[in-house]
């Protein structure tokens, strides 16, 4: 059924990207009757091209961007001089992130839209409101819970929002560092709750349960359980015969014509050949690093700084995947090494509270999600030695009496913090380079040392047998899968790039929905959020099209 | 039963090992006498058991062909070094394995020592396909019990909630 056009004949939309919020502008859009082309750079692997295997996958990166292919440049500051060092990953696959993510599905707090309002300027930083409301996202919120399949309880963190909906699906059975993670924090007077998460505890809309196999975490799922944007959607937009997914298609420039409405995007094909698909309107899903790339690479006289960078917005604000991990050992088996990572959680650190004397706080989830060689190769307590008889009792002692606390904290918008364009550096294709700008701001790194004490009173009261804080824990980071902020979300054209229904500002038919939007990036775990972000575009661009807008 | 079939011995044995896709068998020795005492041989199987050899041999023969000649080169260094520690040993298998062990302390941090130590830790815990974790013996050491499907109770703790609530 899947349907094929022809690159001279204009489809209504091009989705640039497959991912989590590409899938879900494919299926909403082709299921509304348009017709619709989705040019994914990497290629299109099914349930059975998923494997349980550690080298291929995480430690040699068989499903994310190649460093050596799409290499990126990085410099803390703009004054320092670039040099090539990964600082962005991303899953280059149909399905996107949403395929190897962990799956925790929290949705953002409805402090987290107006945290400026309530907690006023930070210095060095740009925090902003967002253009919409808690309660404007709400209805989608429960459509991608519900549409994707997400496991939960709802009423269980006392600090969400009103919800419309319970979850659909029971929550996940709870792991031996959920039990533990959850007596102790009680035990503190905390609240923890039951993981929600993208990953299916019952059969659903067709789809198979979760059978516990453990490879959730940078894994595509074998079972299509885990309610990536592949399992979930995309099979309904290539069944509606009007949706036709090209992988392998590595774009490279969206093409505006004299009246300044964007008409289709250039890309290679797998055989390096340029090809112009045509579009009435194009929808930009690329993620927060690639989608402002493409965007400064997307010249033309009428944008000669880059497509919809008429302020020059476009790139800035990066927010980064901030985050601490503690890890203990305990005197019993845990055997995390089952089932999916994260199955307990708690926010009661979650909202910023100005008596700590700053900005920020996280969400808490209770994992071990080292897979063994990775646990060999660097998870051991730092103070052990590292090889030899001695290393390999305590690695056979500890690796399945392990659980850990991972902090998904903060991380402010900064307007240096950044995606450019490198000067030099080239990728695979001779296209220029990406050029990360990032430096945490303080505040995220206070944010860290704080949660620190609190990931270590828990595991304290837990019981654990020995403590230690991961290598970089209190660093803030260099390196990150979440990418946020870059095409910033806002009513004024002078401080943002689109607007409150994720259009660009600049250009009409032009839409970008993924992390680039995000005005503030939560507690980390923003795909419920881009995915919610991605269902209520779509129900804007139906209307917007229905007026004859598009 | 292949418990038996200690690979130091069989490298020891043959003087060209046709098996090996790119290492030769004098290499492949030297090689192995240092990956036996990252994940030694004691109580329970190592590298040698796992037949972590293979699994270098593999990965140099094909992904990780830009490490051979850090490979080379190590082992060069590694030699001289053996030579100025050790005056009159032969080879580092023919070291004693407190004499390896001291070998090693002091060339551990070197990016040879390390890459052999990243490679022995692969081929000990990585996919059998790879050419080791031989009958799963590193994930066995572990406790992991390899399976697509588990049931709940997972572990101790969340068994002892389930019987606790029951």
């Amino acid at each position: 059924m899947s349907a094929t056009f022809r690159p001279s004949d204009p489809v209504d939309f091009v989705v640039v990207g497959a991912g989590a919020a590409g899938g879900v502008m494919a299926k909403e859009l082709s299921t509304a009757g348009f017709r619709v082309v989705v040019l994914e750079q990497g290629p299109w692997r099914h349930e059975k091209d998923f494997t349980h295997d550690e080298v291929g996958v995480t430690l040699r990166g068989g499903m994310v961007n190649d460093q050596k292919k799409q290499p990126n440049t990085f410099r803390s500051t703009p004054n320092e001089k670039a040099v090539i060092r990964p600082a962005v990953g991303y899953c280059r696959t149909v399905g996107g992130g949403s395929v190897h993510f962990t799956a925790n599905f929290w949705r953002f707090h409805p402090e987290d839209f107006h945290e400026r309002s309530t907690l006023g300027p930070v210095p060095g930083a740009d925090l902003a409101d967002w253009p919409i409301t808690y309660d404007d996202l709400e209805p989608y919120y429960t459509k991608a819970e519900w549409d994707l399949g997400v496991s939960g309880l709802a009423g269980s963190n006392p600090f969400d929002g009103p919800r419309s909906k319970p979850y659909p699906l029971p929550p996940m059975p709870v792991k031996s560092s959920g039990v533990l993670f959850e007596t102790a924090a009680k035990k503190l007077g905390l609240h923890p709750f039951p993981a929600p998460v993208a990953v299916l505890s019952q059969p659903y809309k067709g789809r198979a349960a979760c059978t516990h196999c453990g490879f959730c975490e940078a894994f595509g799922c074998e079972m299509g359980a885990k309610s990536s944007s592949l399992a979930a959607v995309i099979p309904a937009a290539v069944k509606t015969g009007k949706c036709e997914i090209r992988p392998d298609s590595y774009v490279r420039k969206i093409e505006v014509g004299k009246d300044g409405r964007v008409t289709g995007a250039i890309y290679f094909d797998s055989s390096g050949k340029e090809i112009f698909q045509r579009a009435k309107a194009v929808v930009v899903c690329a993620n927060g690093a690639e989608t402002p790339r493409l965007l400064l690479m997307s010249k033309s006289n009428l944008f000669p700084h880059g497509l919809a960078n008429s302020h020059g917005n476009v790139g800035t604000r990066l927010m980064f995947d901030n985050g601490g991990y503690a890890l203990a050992y305990f005197d019993h088996p845990l055997n995390e090494y089952k089932s999916i990572v994260v199955t307990r959680v708690l926010h009661d650190f979650y909202r910023s509270d100005p008596q700590r004397g700053f900005y920020g706080g996280a969400g808490l989830d209770a994992r071990f999600d080292f897979l063994p060689a990775a646990f060999a190769l660097d998870g051991m307590d730092p103070d052990s030695p590292q090889w030899g008889s001695e290393w390999k009792r305590t690695l056979g002692q500890y690796y399945t009496h392990m659980m850990g606390i991972m902090a998904h904290t903060s991380c402010l918008a900064v307007e240096q913090n950044s995606i450019s364009l490198d000067d030099e550096v080239k990728d695979a294709w001779g296209l220029p380079a990406m050029r990360v700008t990032f430096k945490n701001h303080s505040d995220d790194i206070k944010a860290l040392h704080f949660m620190a004490d609190r990931q270590h009173e828990i595991l304290a009261a837990a019981g654990a047998k020995k403590i230690w804080l991961t290598p970089g824990s209190l660093d803030g980071v260099t390196y990150s899968v979440h990418l946020m902020g870059t095409c910033r979300m806002g009513n004024d054209p002078a401080t943002s790039v689109v607007d409150r229904n994720n259009r660009a500002h600049d250009v009409p038919n032009l839409y970008l929905v993924d992390g680039s939007s995000l005005v503030t990036c939560g507690r980390q775990q923003p795909t419920e959020t881009i995915q919610a972000l991605a269902y209520r575009t779509a129900d804007h661009i139906q209307r917007a099209a229905r007026r004859g807008e598009l | 039963m292949l418990a038996a079939a200690c690979w130091a011995e069989v490298l020891r044995a043959q003087s060209q090992s046709p098996q090996f896709a790119w290492l030769d068998a004098p290499t492949a020795a030297e090689i192995n006498a240092i990956a036996c005492r990252i994940i030694p041989d004691d109580e329970t199987p190592g590298a040698d058991r796992a037949g972590v050899i293979w699994f270098i041999d593999r990965a140099l023969a094909g992904y990780d062909q830009d490490k051979r000649e850090l490979y080379q080169r190590g082992l060069r260094d590694l030699q001289a070094k053996r030579a100025a520690m050790f005056p009159g040993s032969a080879s580092i298998a023919a070291l004693s394995k407190d004499q390896q062990d001291q070998l090693l302390h002091a060339t551990e941090k070197t990016d040879f020592f390390q890459m052999v130590r990243y490679h022995s830790i692969l081929g000990f815990l990585c996919q059998p396909m790879y050419g080791g974790n031989r009958d799963q013996v590193g994930w066995k050491f572990l406790g992991l019990e390899y399976s697509m499907r588990y049931e709940p109770p997972f572990g101790y703790y969340d068994a002892q909630a389930r019987a606790g609530t029951k």
